[in-house]
């Protein structure tokens, strides 16, 4: 007896506090990606929510893969409790892939909004905050997309995939953006997102399914650029090649192409496999200065134009070339940065902190004026590893 | 006639005997054994008595008792012939014939033996033996006419191999006996012979090599199969279930096998065998829990190959225990732990689908159970139909249905055949009790239960034991150098040693020598 009442409040202690956190996934809506503009009143929220039977169904369905919801409030953690007005599913968002600010927000300070996305604890870290330029977030999330059904993935897997072979772009996630702000001697960046006319004449916007059937796409989402923080604020953008030059700079470079030309009738394309910047504090004259080293690999992507690579004397001057084009690259970022925006985005300042802790206690709070005259000085070392699968160009004869 | 049946009135007039004849041993007196025999087995209709005399001397009057129904009618004839050939020698013999000369034959008739008590006549009658009793002598004399009906030696059916001998175990266990002394030719294997069961008298055999096996697991065994005390054994698992260590325990403790090539393997281990009569499957113990996830045929193939294979045998050990009870726990509590496209293509399977995961998962489950246990009990001529009705109804209807989702059948399915890749079905069969377990647990508590469950499991797998020795040995207790055998085959010439713990004093196996390599040094570094 005493036996079997054991059991039967073991079985109780298991069962009756069970349960409580369970939710079967089809009563979940499964946020993709999180759109914030500005409203009158605070903010005006747009969820992406996953349409699972849009995906489940075998023939192409009508529906569309995802469904927006939107809603007008203060409060973040608000609205989402209030779209379940209109949701009829528990919002679900750990699976948020994106997170979405007008430009209007960034301007105004994105820090009250980012302790909800660090606070709240069904958000997983691994979703990265872009900046829609010159449109609403919500315009930027109704863009269906063809390769990828769900566009809040497709937004995300191109991020990745364009800071990893293309290079002017950066996924920052919540830890790397909120350190950013937070960090003495480092202002973040975040990419900027738009919406690009593919085709002149649209006739169909990519808002319905229709247009999704043509292989042309009349509108689709695209990344820009780097935006530049000063704090928590939105000051200006970096165009492409800026971009580019800022990820060279603190060596965020994984892979990428570029050109060089060579006299008027020779232009060489190289493929980036590896660059490796270091950043190096150094004293001149008791003021601080920078020293980036940027260690790049190189392979030959096309020759245009009578260039034979095969040989020693052409890699080496394809190498200096590649260098020069490099070093004024950088050069161009961090003069806008220091001239410009006046915002320390590559940490220059973190890194004389950590060398010389005691100087950098001086000139911290001056560090604003001090920035946009601090000496850097960049060094780019080229390496060429390989030709590719042809040697030199076919169309240079063989000189006997 | 010379030999022809006693006149009815004989046995009639000494049926009614008295109780104080009941007595231990045989008396002189031919006629009052035969009515207590008749009379202890209840005049049963198969026990055929005969009567035979002698021309020279009408009173002496010879008897031989035996039951019908188990002795071999050839062997039968051979003896009344023996008995004709010895009536026609002494018919005319002076002096007149007597006991003494009767037994004097009787000793030399192949395998004859003496006994005087009741208790041994009645046994060695059970046994299919004949019994010949003489008229003033108060012994009597069994001549072995045992019929040896059964089965012949057969391949195994419930473990096959591809390589490996494919001889398997009968229900006659002198048969079982001569198969595992054909393999072990070694005067050192040692057979105690016992018979259990109130009733039944079944035969069971005690099987071990002296000095391999450990002495005090022997001793420990020999005492618990003579306390046994039961009205009949059956199967071996009558033995397992009253001498387990740990009766509760759903693990299984020995192991049984159809091979007599694995039996001898687990004598050369130092293991115990007990043969029972009557069922082709050969206990061995003391049984280690990673015995149940190793095939014979491991031993029969590359040590890489059958490493791969055993490693295998593992995963589908994890997996047929945990996949459904870790689908309901990430279905229903841990979403965020899937990754997204799984998690939306699990989402966009689930749409539409009116249970709950757990519901879903049982349903699924308990129809495969249904589905196994039809095909093991129904006849084998309508197997097809099940496996039809299975594929369709639950495979496919189910989930074009909508009741279903398409990954709950792949799920189960994976568990299904997982649960089939486990040599061994008693090791199947509780895991897959403890699969339901962990599923219901994953769908209160979710990973947590889940994980609550494996730990209470690993204790209790920790606690039990096997003929003394703990069930997870090489594992915990960690052995040193003992894991030879475990999660992977290592080469025949790198296991030198048997089983620690289980073996006794002998412990060699090899000495590693390479037999292809012309450097004959020796080795002796044995312990």
């Amino acid at each position: 007896m005493k036996k079997l009442l054991v059991i039967l409040l073991m079985i109780s202690l298991i069962s009756l506090p069970g349960c409580w956190s369970g939710f079967e996934i089809d009563t979940l809506a499964i946020i993709i990606a999180m759109g914030i503009d500005k409203s009158e009143g605070g903010y005006f929220l747009t969820l992406q929510i996953l349409n699972p039977s849009a995906i489940a169904a075998k023939e192409p369905s009508t529906a569309a893969p995802v469904v927006l919801y939107s809603e007008e409030g203060k409060d973040l953690k608000e609205i989402m409790r209030k779209i379940h007005e209109k949701s009829g599913r528990r919002i679900y968002s750990a699976h948020l892939q994106l997170v979405v600010f007008s430009e209007e927000i960034v301007e105004e300070g994105i820090n009250d909004a980012l302790d909800f996305f660090a606070r709240f604890n069904e958000f997983r870290t691994d979703f990265y905050f872009i900046v829609a330029k010159g449109t609403t977030a919500r315009n930027v999330l109704s863009i269906l997309t063809p390769l990828h059904q769900i566009p809040g993935i497709k937004l995300h897997e191109s991020l990745k995939n364009s800071e990893q072979l293309w290079a002017p772009t950066k996924s920052v996630r919540i830890v790397e953006l909120v350190n950013a702000i937070v960090a003495e001697g480092k202002e973040p960046v975040l990419t900027g997102v738009e919406v690009t006319e593919e085709v002149a004449n649209v006739k169909l916007p990519t808002k319905s399914l229709e247009s999704l059937q043509k292989s042309e796409i009349e509108n689709t989402t695209k990344y820009f650029g780097l935006g530049v923080f000063k704090e928590d604020k939105l000051i200006g953008w970096l165009n492409e090649e800026e971009s580019k030059g800022y990820n060279y700079v603190i060596g965020n470079v994984n892979n990428t192409v570029g050109y060089i030309n060579y006299g008027d009738k020779v232009k060489i394309t190289g493929e980036v496999t590896n660059a490796k910047s270091v950043m190096k504090a150094s004293l001149e004259e008791g003021k601080p200065a920078i020293d980036v080293v940027i260690n790049m690999t190189l392979n030959v992507g096309a020759v245009e134009g009578e260039f034979d690579v095969s040989k020693e004397e052409n890699i080496d001057i394809f190498n200096e070339l590649a260098e020069k084009k490099i070093k004024l690259m950088c050069e161009k970022t961090v003069d806008k940065a220091q001239n410009e925006f006046n915002a320390d985005i590559f940490g220059f300042g973190e890194v004389i902190r950590r060398k010389y802790p005691k100087l950098w206690k001086e000139i911290e709070d001056d560090w604003d004026n001090e920035f946009p005259d601090l000496p850097v000085n960049i060094t780019v070392k080229a390496k060429t590893n390989q030709l590719g699968q042809i040697t030199k160009p076919f169309f240079i004869k063989e000189k006997e | 006639m010379l030999i022809m049946k006693f006149p009815k009135k004989i046995t009639k007039k000494s049926n009614k005997i008295d109780e104080t004849d009941y007595g231990i041993y045989i008396s002189k007196d031919i006629n009052k054994n035969i009515a207590r025999l008749k009379n202890d087995f209840g005049c049963s209709s198969d026990l055929e008595v005969t009567y035979f005399m002698f021309d020279n001397n009408k009173d002496f009057i010879c008897a031989n008792l035996y039951i019908e129904s188990l002795v071999d009618r050839n062997i039968i004839n051979d003896l009344s012939l023996e008995m004709a050939k010895l009536k026609y020698e002494y018919c005319n013999a002076k002096p007149d014939i007597n006991s003494n000369i009767v037994i004097s034959y009787f000793s030399r008739i192949r395998d004859s033996k003496e006994g005087s008590d009741y208790e041994t006549l009645y046994a060695d009658l059970l046994a299919g033996d004949t019994v010949f009793l003489i008229d003033g002598y108060n012994k009597f004399y069994t001549v072995d006419t045992n019929a040896d009906e059964g089965r012949s030696v057969e391949e195994p059916t419930s473990q096959t191999v591809i390589r490996g001998p494919k001889e398997g175990f009968t229900e006659k266990i002198n048969t079982n006996i001569l198969l595992i002394r054909k393999r072990l030719k070694s005067r050192a294997l040692r057979l105690e012979k016992l018979s259990i069961g109130n009733i039944t008298k079944t035969t069971v055999c005690l099987m071990y090599i002296h000095d391999i096996a450990k002495d005090e697991i022997v001793q420990e065994m020999r005492k618990r199969l003579a306390n046994i005390e039961i009205d009949g054994i059956l199967e071996g698992w009558y033995i397992e279930e009253l001498i387990k260590d740990d009766r509760h325990s759903i693990f299984p403790v020995f192991v049984s096998s159809e091979k007599p090539d694995s039996v001898v393997a687990a004598l050369l281990e130092g293991k115990l065998a007990i043969l029972i009569d009557g069922t082709p499957y050969v206990l061995t113990a003391p049984a280690l829990m990673v015995e149940f996830l190793q095939a014979s045929e491991d031993y029969y193939h590359h040590y890489i190959v059958a490493s791969m294979m055993r490693v295998l045998r593992f995963i589908t050990f994890f997996l047929t225990l945990l996949v459904p009870a870790i689908y309901i726990a990430l279905t229903t509590f841990h979403q965020e732990i899937i990754p997204t496209p799984l998690l939306v293509s699990i989402a966009a399977q689930r749409e539409g689908v009116p249970f709950p995961a757990i519901v879903e998962a049982l349903i699924m489950e308990v129809a495969f159970e249904i589905l196994r246990e039809a095909g093991v009990r129904m006849p084998r001529a309508i197997g097809p139909a099940i496996s039809i009705v299975g594929a369709l109804v639950l495979g496919q209807a189910a989930v074009e249905a909508g009741i279903i989702s398409a990954i709950m059948v792949i799920v189960v399915a994976i568990t299904a055949i997982s649960s089939f890749a486990i040599p061994y079905y008693e090791m199947s069969n509780a895991i897959r009790t403890m699969r339901f377990i962990l599923m219901s647990l994953a769908a209160f508590l979710g990973l947590y239960g889940v994980f609550m469950g494996l730990i209470v499991m690993t204790l209790h797998l920790c606690k039990i034991k096997s003929m003394t020795v703990p069930y997870l040995t090489p594992i915990a207790p960690k052995i040193k150098g003992g894991n030879k055998d475990t999660i992977f085959r290592f080469p025949l010439w790198k296991m030198k040693y048997r089983p620690i713990g289980i073996s006794g004093t002998d412990t060699a196996r090899t000495h590693g020598h390479n037999p292809v390599s012309s450097d004959q040094k020796e080795k002796p570094e044995l312990r």
